[in-house]
């Protein structure tokens, strides 16, 4: 018999848990190529403003020990170019899918999320509050409970959609964020968003990004990822969505374990494009030698 | 039958081999026949471990038909880093990954132009597919090589042929072979000698060192001929999806970040913000 792979985040039930995370993934289409997108649990959309983003200049990536800084900038087309181009062709596509916002004044976020709240093809809303690339926006909301539970608290009143809240590990407390999004009527929090690094080049004697500091993702991050997402399911009872440096089907099941509902795969998207259902089928294949019926019966079992 | 739609790809090495000082003539068998563009890439992988984490982009340099409808692929690289000298490393029958064709190659289409086709370095990798192109369909073109030294430049039996072989100028700075000194000093020598008829049909195609490609890139727009730059970059993904590659561009009176691996990674020079 097949295992039930299916999971529920709060209201929203998800075929599986393997979702792409935002940044990482363009906007779903671009790969329509390597495999069919409906298959996954959801697809999250690069980060939406209310207006296009032109984003920071060149200098945006550095390759550093199993893992890679970036400082993109948040480039992106802009919420009305995509409910008008992109979700319509998610939808034909049989997608599952979330949008990833961001703005640089909380009404900029209320306004995002009012006007995706009309899209009913989408799943779910996703408050970036973590983004440590953009000098406003992002960050100077999430990294305390108090902006963390205001900002939660206006856009959970702009949108009837699940609400999502991705969380910063930049900062003293993650668990104590995370329970400030719960309390202000978050449906879930995903985390990790990117570790704050740096990298220079001692030669010309110069930052390697344009932005000077960026966002660490990949392997290099797991262990941290691991340990925060422990924290806050220990800390919250709404469903925690596990982010960071997840490349293999035994990465996803080591969140899952630490009691995370579902998981967002990144980096690894940018070295296998296939990644993604690739963890989706390792899932399932333990789960079946492991004769376990669904992830309910593994999910949070970890013997400590 | 042969894709040119994006795929991954698992492909196995069938040659990796060191030439002259700097090149690796890497062939890979991979499933099915590719088709390219010229100038277009693929993202390779294939060492163990995630350090480093990410593929490298390298020009398809050649693709055809292996026995039994399967393909097969080469590229030319340098070793700049640590993930071309791990692939470097790698024998026959190793395994890789790879992600291809990818980005928009050189605009061949247009006839009655003046091919001036310039490689800098391993960037005659990224312009030979172009002149093999042209070579086929009898158009008439002029090359130049430029590297710094003898040593530094393609193997001779690696020049396209075909029916209609293009003029090939060598170049190096130490005077080893060819003219002495620059290909960008080469090309404008030439360029002042053009008659506005033939400078206004010129097309430079180009890949090489950022400073050269604007060079040449200033050389033509002061003489009204076109230029097709291939830039590099450091990419992740390779297929439009981190935004990590980005160059500006002019658009009119504003700028724009376009992905090399997407718009690119050839570019009308003239937008280019140099």
């Amino acid at each position: 018999m097949n295992p039930d792979l299916s999971v529920s985040l709060g209201r929203l039930r998800l075929k599986n848990p393997v979702m792409s995370a935002s940044g990482t993934f363009g906007y779903g289409l671009e790969f329509s190529p390597f495999y069919d997108i409906s298959r996954l649990g959801a697809i999250v959309v690069k980060g939406l403003s209310l207006a296009p983003t032109p984003g920071n200049p060149p200098g945006r990536i550095v390759e550093t020990a199993s893992g890679m800084l970036n400082a993109i900038g948040l480039q992106n087309i802009g919420v009305e170019r995509f409910i008008e181009d992109v979700a319509p062709r998610l939808s034909d596509a049989g997608a599952t899918f979330a949008a990833n916002i961001y703005g640089r004044t909380v009404e900029e976020y209320e306004s995002v999320a009012v006007r995706l709240s009309e899209l009913s093809s989408l799943a779910a809303i996703e408050v970036n509050a973590s983004c440590p690339n953009v000098k406003e926006g992002g960050m100077a909301f999430g990294a305390t409970p108090e902006g963390i539970s205001h900002l939660t608290a206006r856009v959970r009143k702009a949108t009837g959609k699940s609400l999502w809240v991705k969380l910063s590990p930049n900062v003293a407390d993650i668990a104590a964020v995370a329970a400030a999004a719960e309390g202000a009527g978050a449906d879930a929090v995903s985390l990790i968003n990117t570790i704050v690094g740096m990298a220079v080049d001692h030669r010309t004697r110069r930052p390697k990004l344009s932005n000077v500091t960026g966002g660490l993702s990949g392997p290099a991050i797991k262990p941290v990822a691991l340990r925060m997402v422990w924290e806050v399911c220990r800390r919250v009872k709404i469903p925690v969505i596990g982010i960071g440096g997840i490349q293999t089907a035994v990465d996803a099941l080591e969140f899952l374990l630490v009691g995370a509902s579902a998981v967002q795969v990144g980096t690894a998207n940018f070295r296998n494009p296939r990644a993604c259902v690739e963890i989706l089928e390792g899932v399932e294949t333990f789960l079946r030698e492991e004769r376990l019926t669904g992830i309910s019966e593994y999910r949070g079992k970890l013997h400590l | 039958m042969s894709h040119s739609r994006m795929q991954f790809v698992a492909g196995k090495i069938v040659r990796n081999e060191g030439h002259g000082e700097i090149f690796y003539r890497l062939e890979a068998a991979v499933p099915e026949p590719v088709e390219f563009e010229p100038g277009q890439f693929a993202m390779v992988s294939g060492w163990p471990g995630n350090d480093p984490l990410l593929p490298r982009p390298l020009a398809i340099f050649r693709a055809g038909a292996a026995p039994k409808g399967k393909g097969t692929v080469e590229f030319v690289y340098k070793v700049v880093g640590r993930g071309t000298a791990l692939l470097s490393g790698m024998h026959p029958g190793e395994s890789l990954s790879l992600t291809l064709p990818l980005g928009r190659g050189f605009d061949l289409v247009k006839d009655g132009r003046l091919y001036w086709l310039v490689g800098g370095g391993v960037g005659f990798a990224t312009v030979f597919p172009a002149a093999a192109a042209l070579g086929r369909r009898r158009t008439e073109y002029e090359m130049f090589l430029g590297s710094r030294t003898r040593e530094q430049l393609p193997p001779k039996e690696w020049t396209p042929g075909g029916s209609s072989p293009g003029r090939v100028h060598l170049c190096t700075e130490d005077g080893t072979a060819g003219y002495f000194g620059q290909v960008t000093d080469t090309i404008r020598e030439r360029m002042a000698a053009l008659s506005d008829a033939d400078a206004s049909r010129l097309t430079i195609l180009a890949c090489g060192p950022r400073e050269m490609l604007k060079e040449i890139a200033l050389a033509a727009s002061a003489r009204g001929a076109e230029m097709q730059a291939a830039l590099e970059n450091h990419m992740a993904c390779g297929f439009g999806v981190c935004w990590g590659c980005v160059v500006a561009l002019r658009e009119g009176d504003q700028i724009a970040y376009r992905r090399v691996c997407k718009e690119g990674p050839v570019f009308d020079a003239r937008e280019v913000v140099w």
